[in-house]
């Protein structure tokens, strides 16, 4: 019985298919266990050797790791999201209705992301409080700092423009109120400084390009639609992606 | 003295062996409900995702439609309704039936031509009969006819889209044939 049981064993792990997924031994020694961190494409974004005092939950308190884990949690339902909401200003509404009165976990998938979005933006302030705190932007994880500054606008971004998405009255009104403010941006804003001398009006700004319109319309509805599923996400991907390889290549800066 | 640590060992082995095997029981019972435990979530969410694919209300055109009364329809193959209901209405000596307008192939739209008295599909080409027989092409059945019956308060004609006939039909050499009579009944058929 044991006989034929190494055998079939023998004959799974001897195989390519096995050995091309599978590129490494049981990591049970130093050369396998850094060999199980640099062969897989998750896990080779963790540093392969991190100092005991880093890994104290009392240090990070996972804040950075709870972020990512809110954004792929915001990418999933968000995908779910997707097959029942379409971006028409004659639909918008009544689908959200759909999702929380109509449609199976509906509202289940519907509320995860609402709250994962809240949760990933206090968790952003929090993880960079905790930053600030531990001194972890000094030199020379300066840099890191920056691609965090930047992460945490395009979070705020995010948010913004998945608000417009139910099309009820507190989306309307919050993007026409936050439309309103990009008008007063310097230079390109038709109420900033220098914007009406450089011939900035109402239909040529930073707003009228935001909004494809004058007004919070059916134009902005869709622009934020492909702004919040696609153009923003797409850009969160490759600042994160930059700012875990600098955390893998600055290490952590735990205490000594 | 050392808090947290190892107990003293015991002055009766017995009991040691008692102690490991309690603990082993825990570590054995935490990680089941663990495990389990997320095993549970995992399935959960899966079943729930899956279920939510299911849409409970579909927007889409009527299945069950009224098109109007049997006198609106003349003998031949009228074409009006095939745009907005996808169907033909079908007139002959003996009475009215309705074609579903889907081609028996791969689900085009075929085509009523009246001077050659055909329906053909411009996909691949099969040919139907005003009866639905395929006298051409690569259509493997002859075409569904539609459930229809006479509304009793206003007369009339109801048409079931989703109620098909589709009765095995006999290969010919002038293709594959199915006995009229037999297809001349309710609630596919309309004697009026």
């Amino acid at each position: 019985m044991n006989k034929l049981l190494d055998q079939i064993r023998e004959n799974v792990t001897q195989t390519q298919v096995w050995k091309s997924i599978f590129r490494h031994g049981f990591p049970s020694n130093d050369a396998n266990r850094a060999l199980v961190m640099f062969s897989n494409v998750i896990l080779h974004l963790h540093p392969v050797r991190v100092r005991r005092g880093a890994l104290k939950i009392k240090f990070t308190w996972c804040l950075g790791g709870l972020t990512f884990f809110f954004f792929v949690m915001l990418a999933v339902t968000g995908v779910f999201l997707m097959f029942y909401y379409v971006p028409d200003t004659r639909r918008a509404y009544n689908d959200i209705k759909d999702l929380g009165t109509v449609i199976y976990f509906g509202s289940l998938f519907r509320n995860l992301h609402r709250w994962s979005a809240h949760a990933m933006v206090f968790s952003v302030w929090m993880h960079m409080t905790r930053v600030f705190l531990t001194g972890s932007y000094k030199p020379p994880r300066e840099f890191n700092w920056v691609v965090g500054v930047i992460l945490l606008v395009v979070t705020l971004v995010m948010s913004w423009t998945g608000y417009l998405l139910p099309w009820d009255q507190l989306a309307l009104w919050a993007v026409t109120v936050g439309s309103k403010m990009a008008e007063a941006t310097p230079l390109v804003g038709n109420a900033g400084p220098f914007g009406p001398e450089l011939g900035m009006g109402v239909d040529n700004d930073v707003r009228f390009v935001l909004l494809g319109g004058t007004v919070v319309g059916q134009s902005a509805l869709l622009r934020f639609y492909v702004l919040h599923c696609l153009g923003l996400p797409l850009v969160m991907a490759l600042f994160m992606a930059v700012h875990f390889w600098r955390i893998r290549k600055d290490g952590f800066s735990g205490p000594l | 003295m050392n808090p947290g640590g190892k107990k003293e060992s015991p002055q009766n082995p017995q009991q040691q062996q008692a102690d490991v095997s309690r603990r082993r029981f825990f570590t054995l019972m935490g990680l089941g409900i663990g495990w389990g435990g997320f095993a549970a979530a995992l399935g959960g969410t899966s079943v729930g995702a899956l279920r939510y694919l299911f849409p409970n209300v579909v927007y889409e055109p009527p299945t069950v439609f009224k098109i109007g009364k049997p006198d609106d329809y003349g003998v031949g193959v009228d074409n009006k309704l095939k745009k907005e209901r996808q169907i033909w209405v079908v007139r002959n000596e003996r009475g009215i039936y309705v074609l579903v307008a889907i081609c028996r192939h791969l689900g085009c739209t075929p085509n009523w031509f009246d001077d050659q008295k055909r329906f053909r599909c411009p996909c691949h080409g099969s040919i139907y009969d005003v009866t639905g027989n395929v006298v051409g092409g690569p259509a493997p059945r002859t075409l569904w006819r539609a459930g229809v019956s006479i509304d009793p308060v206003d007369g009339q004609i109801v048409v079931n889209f989703n109620q098909r006939q589709d009765p095995d039909p006999k290969g010919t050499d002038e293709g594959l044939m199915v006995d009229e009579k037999s297809r001349e009944v309710p609630p596919f058929f309309l004697q009026v």
